[in-house]
């Protein structure tokens, strides 16, 4: 140490006792720091004494004694919580309403699946996952989540391969949910990811943006096709059950007619029995009698029902008589005329 | 003055210890796997090499040894999308990844040095192996791994277009020829082990796409024309229909129709015939009635009638006695 004039003379023993104690307390102080860790609800802690796993994961909630001075190494690792990637489109503030951030190039081309028939599905999807095995998940592979985001993409355009365009959209979604989950969980066992599969959600299943159109254009149609089924179904039902309440109207009527012809004949018949076997008993005169009462009818002005109540009353054919030893007709019959 | 000298040579003299101490030790991590070198020659290792587990506290000399640690983890090879064309002429790109280990941390030393040698290594493999399976094959076999019957929705019956194309391969067993071809080379020369290779994108470059939006939606308007006509078709089969049953309804009411008031007509004949035909006398007579009946019926005062006196009627007009018989 050199003396400068001004400056305040130090014993130099005492210089070194703060040195050493100064640095006793920032170690003591560091060791004591470091000698303890917490463990919250949803994770546990992976311990690592000198860089070797201590053998169990500690998930007891609170705090805990470790050595200092990173001998012993802690890493905590979410357990409980369900962690959630997203394929084909992001999340960018969750909640009531989530608001998605616009696609980007890549988004869009993982979410772009060439189908089973060799035709394009934008298929978008989420995977939900919680870490199951946490010293798998840190120790067995590097980047678990990142090698968990390829087989995602992998599993899913496998997935979608083998179904139709129609399938995917239409029928096969919770087929192709499960399917992929079941698929991605063996691998992530064969992979040692430590992770376990809670859910494989598709999102939005759509045809290209391109040919979006042509998609409704067939739904209209199948639109339009049942309600042109539909309006002929209305026309027949509108026809049919009338037409043959008309048949039935007219073989009704028919058999009316019948009973109505038959009794008619029936009566006509047995009037005419009774009156020929009455007539049969005085002939000459019966004969004479009818001939002479239907003359006179016809020649009589006539009284007749009209059928509404009231009475019409007819006349009778103009009648001509002549003598038998008469000659010249002509003047007879204009003063017959003059006199109706 | 000499007090002080002596306090910083002990310090100078303890950081000299803590450095000897701490470079003849080294930690050995549960992911990490080492060996250790002397002059650049390999002389212990490799510690806590895959299947082993030895992670902790080791010794070496200071300074003349050196340490070189290596992951014993899996670790992911992500390809880069890679254009290709396929057998049947198709422009695709495909998007591959891989997972590797290193198992033998001295070869791969040796070869690669280190994890972005490997790497590159792997691009050039991989992506070349890959490269030669997809264009050996056709697109489909790429696209397709299970052999499966598309379940086809009552809506699209007739579209046969929209069938699941057959393969013979597929995927996975392309996937296992590029871990075949690339596997036994990567663990030879690199210490490699590939533990696992698949497609995980395969999309249509942007012209083949274009044509293939052009085909979904030629077919899509196929499959719409196809509903309206059907949709015509069959509404035209029920209206049809309904003109047959319609005739089918009124004609058939039309014959029975018929044959009710026929069968009556006959019976009515027949009673008529019964009683007016007993005998000649009962035909005669009936004759007569019916004549009568027929005088009171049809003769109205349009008529004129001429009347002889000599008629049985007015033959009394001009006389009253009986005729002369």
């Amino acid at each position: 140490m050199v003396d400068f004039p001004n400056e305040i003379r130090i014993n130099p023993a005492a210089i070194n006792k703060l040195i050493i104690g100064g640095v006793v307390v920032v170690l003591v102080g560091i060791g004591v720091m470091t000698c303890f860790y917490k463990v919250d609800p949803r994770e546990e802690a992976i311990v690592q004494r000198l860089g070797k796993f201590t053998g169990q994961p500690v998930t007891e909630q609170g705090l805990h004694f470790k050595l200092p001075f990173n001998i012993d190494k802690v890493t905590h690792v979410e357990v409980t919580t369900v962690k959630k990637l997203e394929f084909g489109f992001s999340t960018q503030t969750p909640g009531a309403r989530t608001r998605y951030s616009p696609r980007s190039r890549g988004q869009a081309d993982a979410s772009l699946i060439v189908s089973g028939d060799l035709n394009i599905a934008d298929v978008q999807w989420s995977t939900q996952y919680v870490v199951s095995d946490s010293y798998n998940h840190l120790f067995k592979v590097r980047n678990a989540v990142e090698t968990f985001r390829a087989m995602n993409e992998a599993v899913m355009s496998e997935v979608v391969g083998d179904r139709t365009i129609n399938e995917v959209l239409t029928s096969g979604r919770s087929e192709i949910q499960q399917e992929v989950k079941d698929k991605l969980q063996s691998l992530a066992n064969q992979y040692e990811l430590g992770i376990k599969l809670d859910k494989v959600i598709l999102q939005d299943v759509n045809p290209p943006e391109a040919v979006k159109e042509s998609w409704n254009d067939v739904n209209e149609a199948q639109q339009e096709r049942s309600s042109m089924i539909n309006k002929a179904q209305a026309d027949y039902n509108k026809i049919i059950p009338k037409s043959s309440g008309e048949a039935e109207k007219t073989i009704e009527e028919a058999k009316g007619y019948a009973v109505e012809r038959v009794n008619r004949a029936q009566g006509d018949a047995d009037l005419f029995k009774q009156v020929f076997s009455a007539y049969q008993k005085a002939p000459e005169v019966t004969r004479k009698r009818i001939y002479l009462e239907t003359i006179g009818k016809v020649l009589a002005t006539q009284q007749r029902d009209d059928g509404k109540g009231g009475v019409v009353v007819e006349q009778g054919p103009r009648k001509v008589i002549m003598d038998q030893d008469a000659k010249g007709l002509l003047p007879l019959l204009n003063l017959n005329q003059e006199a109706k | 003055m000499f007090k002080q000298f002596t306090s910083v040579f002990i310090g100078i003299l303890l950081f000299i210890v803590f450095l000897l101490v701490s470079s003849s030790v080294y930690i050995v991590d549960e992911t990490k796997q080492v060996f250790v070198t002397q002059f650049g020659k390999i002389i212990r290792g490799p510690i806590n090499g895959p299947g082993k587990e030895e992670a902790g506290l080791k010794f070496r000399y200071p300074f003349i040894n050196e340490v070189h640690a290596f992951e014993k983890r899996y670790l992911e090879w992500d390809g880069a999308p890679n254009q290709v064309t396929t057998k049947d002429k198709l422009f695709v790109f495909i998007d591959t990844y891989a997972r590797w280990r290193i198992v033998d941390a001295k070869l791969f030393f040796e070869k690669v040095r280190n994890e972005s040698g490997a790497q590159s290594r792997l691009d050039d493999i991989l992506d070349g192996e890959a490269r030669i399976v997809v264009a050996a094959n056709d697109l489909v076999e790429v696209i397709r791994s299970r052999q499966r019957e598309a379940v086809i929705p009552e809506a699209n019956v007739l579209d046969d277009e929209s069938q699941l194309k057959p393969f013979n391969q597929g995927r996975s067993a392309l996937a296992q020829q590029v871990l075949d071809n690339a596997g036994p080379n990567l663990k030879e020369e690199f210490g490699i082990e590939l533990l696992d290779f698949r497609f995980k994108r395969i999309n249509y470059s942007q012209e083949v796409r274009l044509k293939i939006f052009e085909r979904m939606i030629s077919e899509r308007s196929r499959i719409a024309s196809k509903f309206r006509s059907e949709g015509d078709g069959e509404a035209a089969k029920i209206l049809g229909t309904q003109q047959r049953e319609l005739k089918t309804i009124t004609s058939g009411a039309y014959l029975e129709q018929q044959q009710i008031k026929g069968k009556a007509d006959a019976e009515a004949v027949k009673i008529y015939a019964d009683a007016f035909n007993q005998s000649a006398e009962s035909r005669e007579f009936y004759e007569f009635l019916k004549t009568m009946e027929t005088f009171e019926n049809t003769l109205s005062k349009e008529d004129t009638l001429i009347f002889s006196t000599d008629s049985d009627f007015f033959r009394y007009l001009k006389q009253s006695s009986p005729a002369k018989e």
